[in-house]
């Protein structure tokens, strides 16, 4: 039985207040000579309105008092005094509660309280501290979070406290043995525990690295189609910047700096214990959907969400084995709920407007955007029955209209998602969660694609040269003039026909058996299964529309089916083991992860308009893509504390991989920490620190070569009927994976009374063999670059970040969050390797380049001297034009809490980094507008030096960016009608921006070169569309 | 229950554990150790020769007076003759040109040894296309490393190795037109050199086959089009845009219905550059009777090649950045002194227009017929090369301008020395004004400059006109 004693109904109380009030006529002051004990409670609560009564009325009932006195005017505690006296009741005053229990005639020694505590996420509590307050009497939790104590009277208040949450009183009227309490972390908390570390639950203080955690709670107050969106402020020491605004589009996540020349910086992604795809093998039949690149984490299932743990990096990630390199973001589903069942629906809709701020010309907003609808509807069934069984079911279906005309750049997703745990038999729990998400959007086209696309002949002055050509300077066009360009626009658009479908399946199996009490293994298994599918549907009418030609014999529909399966199975033991002065936590796991990503492509050509498969087709095609990856590894992580406050951390892991040769071998990873609670040494006793803790740790984190890199081929292909074959890839039998070494330091604080949360660090990675691709030496005649580890990349940076609780009274909170990282990013050395671009264009034009001696992905491109009459005078090609990784990031945020109402809101912000505008670059080009260069250069040469001034173009690229504003009231339920709560809220998405370019610093093309899966620092403003704002209404109804 | 479990999830671990991943592609040792190998390799190179053509084609029709770019996404300076060696384009016709190189060596010395059912043909074929790359090689480039990362020799140098080459292709081929191929090829090298009394022999030996003729084919339904036919052609709008004086022999290539299986042969050689080389020596032997005399004869080859009505009511083809001619039937002259002519600009609104898939000329026997003198026979055989090998990638060379060798060969080379990184263009070219022209009120046409006339004024140079 739990313990519901001090649940008791304080409703039927007042009801029975009432009734008193009526029928029983209650001198001021008395003397009772024979009544029920219930009857004179009820009059004590009358005349004591502002106090709380608390018993167990059954044990109360038949009970007959005689001779009690009532003394009027007397404090409470005096006329429980005199009813003590003649009733066999005892008594506690706890404030504004009166705790009452029948005097029992068994011994007290007899009458514990057993129980249990956990925390937020139900992980029970090892080493929480209970207390009998006012004694000496306490208790520590074990390894289950269980505890046992023994009060020498009744009613009595246990104080609970444990580092990092909310201490609680609990007062409890009677022995019970199924106590559950479960405390509330306050603020950040080093006592949290985390599995962050490969599989096994470890508490943060004994990790001497940082690990964030983001409650699910805290996650569902951000309004975000993706989870990424939902992470983009939340993150302390990482940070996410959105490439492009249209659904799907890749965004950089980036915390260390950029580790590697070849990968992107997105962390790897774990949910549940299962490896996601998030598109790390690339694209290989078409990288991009209509100009820019898809993301996996669009479709990531985000409903169900408990909690999710990153670390970025360094030791941190050494048990994730061979691509782990740039951190690990994981994602826990939430399993079950409070016990009962609960129902809850949430309603959320609104407007989306378009982002225009960075337009240059003011007609493109009506040329292309409007305004548009958004709505999302979820639904939400949890609950546990007891302690053995629980489970969360939840749906949603999210659909935005989008704000470009002709709905081109709708989206629609539903996601359905189920977590369930169980306890089989003794010591053998399981847990499982299904996931299946469908994510389908629209997408016009982006950058340049040939012919018609719409930001590029609107804004970059492509309108002269496209249909029959038009008067590309927007603004100055007459009302006439301006509605035939936007006819043609309007036809353009609609005509346009390109889609994107993902099915995505996710499914975690874990089973934890515990044989004794300080064994634990746990297995996972699970898979990531996603197909998509793009489609781009070229009618005749299009071509027709968009060409100035009548075109009958070029419809063409070209579908790209991309399927990756991702299976992981993981098995781990832990063993947890104390003496006096030392407790150890030994894991030892092994990890399979094993994907296959299958690409095919096939396309028909001249089909007729309507037609929406190949089948009628007059001609088809279609071609292939096949690789399966294997990568297995084992690791060994010990874990020693000493009293408690001193940890030493270490931990290897060891990899093989068939896809890269033998000639690789096992691939190790080692790692060393120490964590040091200074504040726990008996000689700290300083008022002003709550707690105070040193960490510093050493650790390899590797990233693997795309699979059969190393090996020679020859390709084929077919050509006039016959097969043709050619070089394929050169090869490299010493190709390895890049490894990189991070040393960090750092320390954690908390002060005035855990209102103040303060966090340090620095760190230093080196990436050695870097893993380079470079361009081959036409005379090679091989196509395009190869893999060496050649390459030493140089990251290090300072991470702090602040959580301040400025304001705390009964009705009112006030916290506010902060962030700032340094970062320097250098590629130390290439050995001799030519630079080689990851993300612009050609060496002639723009670049952004890996090259020794500059960050990685800088811009690359003219830079031009001007005479003093504004003429070009002089101009170096393949200058160094600035950084695109910006000198300092972070994230800003406040919550207020006043009674039932929230308001938040959090920010991103970035200094030092750059972008060339290449949009504005084009529109000189085309004579669109003359802004950038000097009078005297267009006179003299027009515009034919248009590349040899691109540092004319180039912006520094600072932001401050809001990404929320959020606004809720909570009403709760004062009878128990039909919903518990319900929460109405009112939300702005991207409401405010402040940038130092013209053009968006984020919308910038990350990925529209090489895809996801490729190293990308964006950097290059080119016909991207920015995130839309969003402005939405929503209801939360808890039943 | 638990065991059970346990030995579930241990024998599960142990499959995947055990399990392993194979290699989707065909390794080189596979490939090698397989029948059959030579048959796919020739086919390669065939695919080879057409790519490389498109790459120099296109690149070759923008850096010459014969067309400007109006597309983005091909290169926007060349045009300008901005030509540098870290530019992708030459980077990317250097690599072109030398992977067929190095899959002609690649199949001499890897695949036919290993192949028993390789013929002669076969060999002769692979010998052809290293010849070949070699031809392109000297041609187009200040230099180039004969081997993979080998030292640079010049252009000379790289048309010697051709001669060679294209001598052990015609030691192994027995069919006709082929060998009169290959000789005609050497007679090309040899004109490139200046060797005119080879050149003779090897041409008049090329026209053992009157009308030779051999052509790459394009193959769309493999992704493989004929890039000068899509740029002047399928794609809409054009993306090249032709000199005004040309716009008659535009586009040179087209198609009826699906464009991916109507893709139409580029010509490497033809019988016409035999005549074009005997007029050229002939001249420089002052013998402007026989010039003539061959000039004819090319033109009675040039009548006879087939040539096609098609609608070219859709085109596009100017446009863009330049300031363009009208596409009604206006009129052009040459350069400010010469006299305004019709014929060199269609109205192709006003119906079909004939398309000279092959050879195509403005020249008239009447018009070699009234020359007296070397000089202007000399500019009738330059104004015939340039219509003749239009949209053929032959033009760079008349002009004398050649590419650097690419910076990332540098990078990668040590070999490579920086006065290869420069290009060769002759000071005799007008840069600014190679392509311009005016539009008068009328919309006729006044050519800025007769890139022939500069030619033949610049004969003595070493750069153009290799016989003089």
């Amino acid at each position: 039985m739990k313990n519901k004693i001090t649940l008791l109904k304080k409703g039927s109380i007042y009801t029975l207040i009432a009734c008193l009030f009526i029928n029983i006529s209650f001198a001021s002051e008395g003397y009772l000579k024979q009544q029920e004990l219930k009857s004179i409670l009820t009059i004590l609560q009358g005349k004591y309105r502002d106090v709380d009564f608390v018993y167990n009325p059954k044990t109360f009932d038949g009970i007959i008092v005689s001779n009690f006195e009532f003394k009027e005017g007397e404090k409470l505690e005096s006329n429980l005094k005199n009813l003590e006296k003649v009733a066999p009741i005892s008594y506690m005053i706890d404030g504004n509660t009166v705790a009452l229990r029948k005097k029992n005639t068994t011994t007290f020694q007899q009458s514990s309280i057993q129980g249990f505590i956990y925390d937020e996420v139900h992980v029970p509590i090892w080493g929480a501290t209970i207390v009998v307050r006012g004694s000496s009497n306490g208790v520590v939790t074990d390894e289950s979070g269980g505890f046992t104590i023994t009060p020498e009277t009744y009613p009595t208040t246990l104080q609970v406290s444990f580092l990092g949450y909310k201490s609680k009183e609990i007062t409890i009227s009677e022995p019970t043995e199924m106590l559950e309490i479960t405390l509330d972390p306050n603020m950040e908390s080093l006592n949290e525990v985390v599995v962050t570390g490969q599989g096994a639950d470890v508490r943060k203080k004994r990790l001497p690295t940082k690990v964030t955690s983001i409650k699910g709670e805290d996650l569902e107050k951000i309004s975000a189609q993706r989870i990424d969106q939902q992470l983009a402020a939340q993150l302390p020491n990482a940070q996410i910047n959105f490439t492009g605004g249209q659904a799907g589009a890749t965004s950089i996540i980036r915390a260390r700096g950029v580790n590697s020349a070849m990968l992107s910086s997105t962390p790897i992604i774990y949910l549940d214990g299962v490896r996601l795809d998030n598109l790390n093998t690339q694209a290989q039949l078409g990288g991009s959907a209509s100009g820019a690149s898809m993301s996996a984490l669009a479709d990531i299932p985000m409903d169900n969400i408990a909690k999710i743990e990153y670390i970025n990096g360094g030791a941190a990630t050494t048990l994730y084995g061979s691509d782990a390199a740039n951190g690990v973001i994981q994602i826990f589903t939430k399993k079950g709920g409070k016990a009962g069942t609960h129902l809850s629906v949430i309603a959320e809709g609104g407007v989306e407007t378009p982002t225009t701020d960075y337009l240059h010309f003011d007609r493109t907003k009506d040329l292309l955007f409007r305004t548009g609808e958004y709505q999302k509807y979820t639904l939400n069934l949890n609950g546990s029955t007891d302690n053995d069984f629980g489970y969360n079911f939840s749906g949603s279906f999210q659909n935005s209209s989008g704000v470009q005309i002709h709905d081109q750049n709708a989206s629609l997703k539903a996601n359905i998602g189920t977590g369930f745990k169980a306890k089989l038999i003794d010591g053998l729990n399981y847990e499982s969660s299904f996931n299946y998400v469908y994510n389908k959007y629209k997408r016009n086209r982006n950058g340049n694609q040939g012919g018609y696309t719409g930001l590029w002949f609107a804004e970059d002055g492509a309108s002269s040269i496209t249909g029959p050509g038009f008067n590309n300077r927007l603004d100055e066009l007459t009302d006439e003039e301006f509605a035939e360009i936007k006819a043609f626009v309007d036809n353009a658009e609609r005509l346009q026909d390109n889609q994107i479908v993902v099915n995505r399946f996710t499914t975690s199996q874990v089973f934890k058996y515990q044989p004794i009490d300080n064994l634990v293994f746990r297995f996972t298994g699970g898979l990531d299964f996603r197909n998509q599918e793009q489609i781009n549907i070229q009618t005749n009418e299009y071509l027709s529309a968009t060409r100035g030609q009548d075109i009958i014999d070029q419809g063409s529909i070209q579908n790209i089916q991309r399927t990756y399966l991702g299976i992981t199975l993981e098995l781990n033991g832990q063993y947890t083991y104390n003496t006096d002065d030392f407790s150890f936590i030994t894991t030892l796991g092994g990890q399979f992860f094993r994907n296959r990503d299958h690409q095919v492509l096939y396309s028909g050509t001249n089909i007729r308009d309507g037609a929406l498969s190949i089948s009628d087709a007059a001609v088809k095609s279609a071609d292939e893509y096949l690789v399966e990856v294997l990568n297995y590894g084992i690791y060994l992580q010990e874990n020693i504390g000493f009293k408690d406050k001193l940890f030493l951390d270490l931990g290897v892991r060891g990899d093989r991989n068939p896809s890269f040769g033998e000639d690789i071998g096992t691939q190790y990873y080692p790692k060393a920490g120490l964590s040091y609670l200074l504040s726990s040494e008996p000689w700290f006793t300083s008022e002003l620190v709550n707690s105070l803790r040193l960490r510093g740790s050493y650790g390899l984190a590797g990233n693997l070569p795309p699979a059969w890199a190393q090996d020679r081929t020859i390709d084929f292909t077919g050509y006039l009927g016959d097969q043709a074959a050619f070089f394929g890839n050169l090869g490299n039998d010493n190709l390895k994976p890049e490894k990189t070494t991070t040393v960090e330091g750092g320390f954690d604080v908390t002060l005035f009374n855990n209102r103040f949360n303060f966090s340090a660090g620095y760190y230093r990675s080196l990436t050695k063999d870097a893993l380079f691709n470079v361009p081959l030496a036409p005379s090679y005649g091989y196509d395009g670059s190869q893999l060496y580890n050649i390459g030493e990349i140089e990251n290090y940076g300072f991470e702090l970040s602040a959580q301040v609780i400025a304001i705390q009274t009964q009705d009112l909170t006030l916290s506010f969050n902060a962030s700032f990282n340094t970062l320097h990013n250098e590629v130390l050395d290439s050995n001799g390797a030519p630079a080689f671009n990851i993300n612009g264009f050609s060496a002639r034009t723009l670049q952004t380049v890996v090259q020794e001696g500059y960050p990685i992905g800088f811009i690359r491109g003219g830079y031009g001297i001007f005479d003093e009459n504004g003429v070009l005078e002089s101009t170096v090609a393949q200058s160094y034009l600035g950084s695109t990784i910006p000198k300092t990031f972070g994230n800003l945020g406040f919550n207020l809490d006043y009674k039932n109402f929230n308001l938040f809101a959090t920010g991103s912000y970035q200094t030092g980094a750059y972008g060339a505008n290449w949009d504005a670059q084009f529109r000189y080009y085309y004579g669109a507008s003359d802004d950038y260069i000097p009078a005297g250069e267009i006179e003299a040469n027009g515009r034919s030096n248009w590349l040899a001034f691109t540092n004319r173009f180039v912006e520094k690229t600072d932001f401050l960016k809001i990404r929320t504003i959020g606004l809720s009231y909570n009403l709760k339920s004062k009878n128990s009608g039909f919903y518990d709560n319900m929460l109405f809220s009112f939300t702005a998405v991207n409401p405010f921006n402040f940038v130092s370019s013209s053009f968006d610093p984020e919308a910038t093309i990350s990925g529209a070169a090489q895809g996801q899966g490729g190293a990308s620092t964006g950097g290059i403003s080119y016909a991207t569309y920015s995130m839309p704002r969003q402005f939405l209404l929503g209801v939360k109804i808890n039943l | 229950m638990k065991n059970r479990l346990i030995y579930i999830i241990a024998i599960v671990l142990m499959a995947v554990a055990t399990s392993c991943v194979e290699n989707p592609n065909v390794t080189e040792d596979v490939y090698i150790q397989n029948p059959n190998a030579v048959k796919s390799w020739v086919v390669g190179l065939q695919r080879q020769l057409a790519l490389t053509t498109n790459t120099v084609n296109i690149n070759v029709a923008i850096t010459s007076d014969n067309y400007f770019n109006n597309y983005s996404q091909y290169s926007k300076v060349f045009d300008m003759l901005q030509i540098d060696y870290f530019d992708t384009d030459v980077n990317n016709i250097q690599g072109d040109v030398q992977a067929l190189r190095e899959m002609a060596i690649y199949g001499i010395e890897t695949v036919f040894p290993s192949d028993e059912d390789g013929t002669n043909e076969d060999l002769a074929f692979m010998y052809f296309c290293l010849g070949y790359s070699n031809i392109l090689g000297g041609e187009l480039f200040t230099g180039l490393p004969a081997t993979t990362l080998g030292e640079v020799l010049d252009s000379e140098q790289t048309l010697m190795l051709a001669i060679d080459q294209l001598d052990e292709a015609l030691s192994y081929e027995s069919d006709a037109q082929l060998m009169a191929t290959y000789h005609l090829l050497k007679a090309r090298v040899y004109y490139d050199l200046g060797d005119a009394s080879n050149a003779i022999i090897e041409a008049n030996q090329a026209l053992s086959v009157p009308e030779l003729l051999f052509q790459v084919e394009f193959d769309g339904t493999n992704a493989l089009a004929n890039e000068m036919q899509n740029a002047t052609f399928d794609a809409l709008p054009n993306r090249l845009a032709p000199l005004p004086r040309l716009d008659f022999l535009d586009p040179k290539y087209y198609s009826v219905g699906t464009i991916s299986t109507d893709q139409k042969s580029v010509t490497l050689v033809k019988a016409e550059e035999a005549y074009l080389i005997l007029a050229e020596a002939a001249l420089a032997n002052n013998n402007i009777s026989n010039a003539k005399n061959y000039l004819l004869d090319l033109l009675n080859l040039v009548n006879a090649r087939s040539t096609a009505f098609v609608d070219d009511s859709g085109e596009t083809r100017n446009g863009g950045v330049r300031t363009d001619y009208p596409l009604t039937a206006v009129q052009v002259r040459f350069d400010a002194m010469s006299e305004f002519r019709d014929g060199f600009v269609l109205d192709r609104q006003a119906g079909d227009v004939v398309v000279h898939t092959i050879s195509g000329t403005s020249v008239n026997a009447t018009m070699i017929n009234n020359t007296t003198t070397v000089e202007e026979v000399l500019y009738l055989t330059y104004l015939m090369r340039q219509e003749i090998f239009m949209s053929e990638g032959r033009r760079l060379t008349d002009l004398g301008i050649k590419y650097p060798i690419s910076q990332t060969e540098q990078d990668n080379n040590p070999n490579v020395s920086d006065a290869f990184t420069t290009a060769q263009i002759p000071s005799y070219i007008p840069v600014d004004d190679i392509d311009d022209f005016t539009v008068d009120a009328n919309g006729n046409v006044t050519m800025s400059v007769d890139m022939n006339r500069v030619i033949i004024e610049n004969r003595a140079t070493t750069t153009t006109v290799p016989f003089f």
